[in-house]
């Protein structure tokens, strides 16, 4: 491997081109590995030969040259300047069908999002009807089914009616209709209201000695103080039931009576 | 980096040069022409010498001036002084020339690349205007042994190698080495001495 002081030798030729291409090699791999001395060495070298260019004789070039350099200078120089010209004109002026698409833009914009905002009421308040209508038809289907259940059980043969009278005071009374498999109607008219947030509550008082009534269905008359009230699943079996009772009962009702039956009648 | 050269110069002067090239960067056509007429005869003179064809030359020269146009940016006054830097564009171009038309059948390594090596002035470099240079370098070259003359003249404007010059001079490698060396180093003796 060679030191510098070699390397030193091939300086001046490295700066003139001269060294072969082996010694050229070598010489740049040194330089490559950071030798500072021997860069700074090249610079110095490299300085000297470029005076040698002062050793060819001065020769004046033709004017026709500096004509066709200037031109193709000028040229270029103004295809610039008429270039940066474009840019800048382009950038401070926006054109008239640029502002006209801007502008329909925004009018399409603001349409269209008042446009939604009237389809979301819309669909809302569809939505709202159809959910109405639907809980109509289901209550109206329920009240058929009512009707078309109580119907039968006051119609069947098999049924049995029998009477809920007034207790302790003047009064109509209320009619009962018991089917074995249907279930049970009790109705009454001109029944006057219960107290202000009070009900009407069925109690199935049962035959057995000893067992308590058991709460069934609560009911309000009507404004003309009619009720039809269907238990179509008694607590009790009527077989065991010894007697049907009526008390006013707070609304909610009560899993026990809290006052002496309005309305009581033996099951036939 | 282009104007950091200038306030980090200290009492160095800012040449002539320094001043057109940063108009030549604002693409000054002023300041172009006014370099071209500056440097073409030393540029001219030095491919006319390298190439021997004078239409030719002018063809290099342009193209060197017109590289010096569009890629001012690329001369980076920190680096060294402008005209040698200028001269290196212009023999590195002229001498790829050369080769490229294949008037010359020599065997040579690549060329430097396409843009010059940076020339770095020592410094015990002053300002010398390009007709004194001019004249001290050529005494100079006048005052080396006529082997050690030529063997340089056969590297720098022909382009040779040491090889190539001691089979075109029928003399041993290493005779020609020291030609070379020994006659480089009195012309930078001569250089430093008239500084």
């Amino acid at each position: 491997m060679r030191n510098c002081d070699q390397f030193r030798e091939l300086l001046e030729a490295y700066a003139l081109g001269a060294l072969d291409p082996e010694e050229r090699a070598a010489l740049e791999a040194h330089l490559a590995a950071g030798c500072a001395e021997c860069a700074k060495a090249v610079e110095e070298a490299r300085w000297l030969v470029s005076h040698l260019a002062y050793a060819a004789p001065e020769a004046s070039p033709s004017d026709i040259l500096k004509g066709r350099l200037m031109r193709t200078v000028r040229a270029e120089a103004q295809s610039q300047a008429d270039l940066k010209s474009d840019s800048l004109s382009t950038k401070g002026t926006i054109p008239f069908w640029l502002w006209a698409a801007v502008a329909a833009l925004l009018i399409f914009s603001v349409y269209s999002t008042w446009n939604m905002r009237r389809l979301q009421i819309e669909i809302r308040e569809s939505n709202d009807r159809a959910a109405a209508l639907l809980a109509q038809r289901q209550k109206t289907e329920l009240q058929l089914a009512a009707a078309k259940r109580e119907a039968m059980i006051m119609m069947d043969p098999s049924s049995v009616k029998f009477v809920l009278a007034r207790q302790n005071a003047q009064g109509p009374q209320l009619e009962a209709i018991c089917h074995p498999q249907l279930g049970l109607v009790v109705m009454g008219e001109n029944i006057p209201m219960p107290s202000p947030h009070h009900v009407f509550q069925l109690w199935f008082i049962p035959k057995a000695k000893g067992a308590k009534p058991m709460p069934s269905m609560m009911v309000m008359p009507d404004a003309n103080g009619k009720f039809v009230m269907l238990v179509s699943n008694p607590p009790e079996s009527m077989g065991a039931t010894k007697a049907l009772a009526i008390t006013e009962e707070p609304e909610g009702g009560s899993p026990w009576p809290t006052e002496t039956p309005r309305w009581v009648g033996g099951v036939g | 980096m282009f104007l950091a050269a200038f306030t980090s110069s200290g009492p160095r002067e800012v040449s002539p040069d320094a001043t057109l090239l940063l108009r030549l960067l604002q693409k000054d056509v002023s300041a172009f022409e006014q370099l071209y007429d500056r440097h073409a005869r030393l540029v001219y003179g030095l491919v006319l010498r390298i190439l021997q064809h004078a239409s030719t030359s002018e063809e290099v020269v342009q193209d060197v001036f017109l590289q010096l146009w569009r890629n001012a940016a690329q001369y980076d006054s920190a680096r060294g002084p402008f005209v040698p830097w200028l001269c290196t564009m212009a023999r590195n171009r002229a001498l790829d020339h050369l080769r490229k038309k294949g008037e010359r059948q020599r065997r040579r390594e690549e060329l430097p690349e396409e843009l010059p090596v940076l020339v770095i002035a020592p410094d015990y470099e002053k300002v010398l205007d390009d007709r004194r240079r001019a004249e001290r370098v050529r005494a100079l070259m006048a005052s080396l042994t006529p082997q050690q003359k030529k063997a340089i003249e056969l590297a720098y404007f022909e382009g040779l190698s040491h090889s190539e010059i001691a089979s075109a001079l029928k003399q041993p490698l290493g005779t020609v080495k020291s030609w070379i060396r020994n006659g480089l180093l009195s012309l930078k003796e001569g250089l430093q001495a008239a500084t």
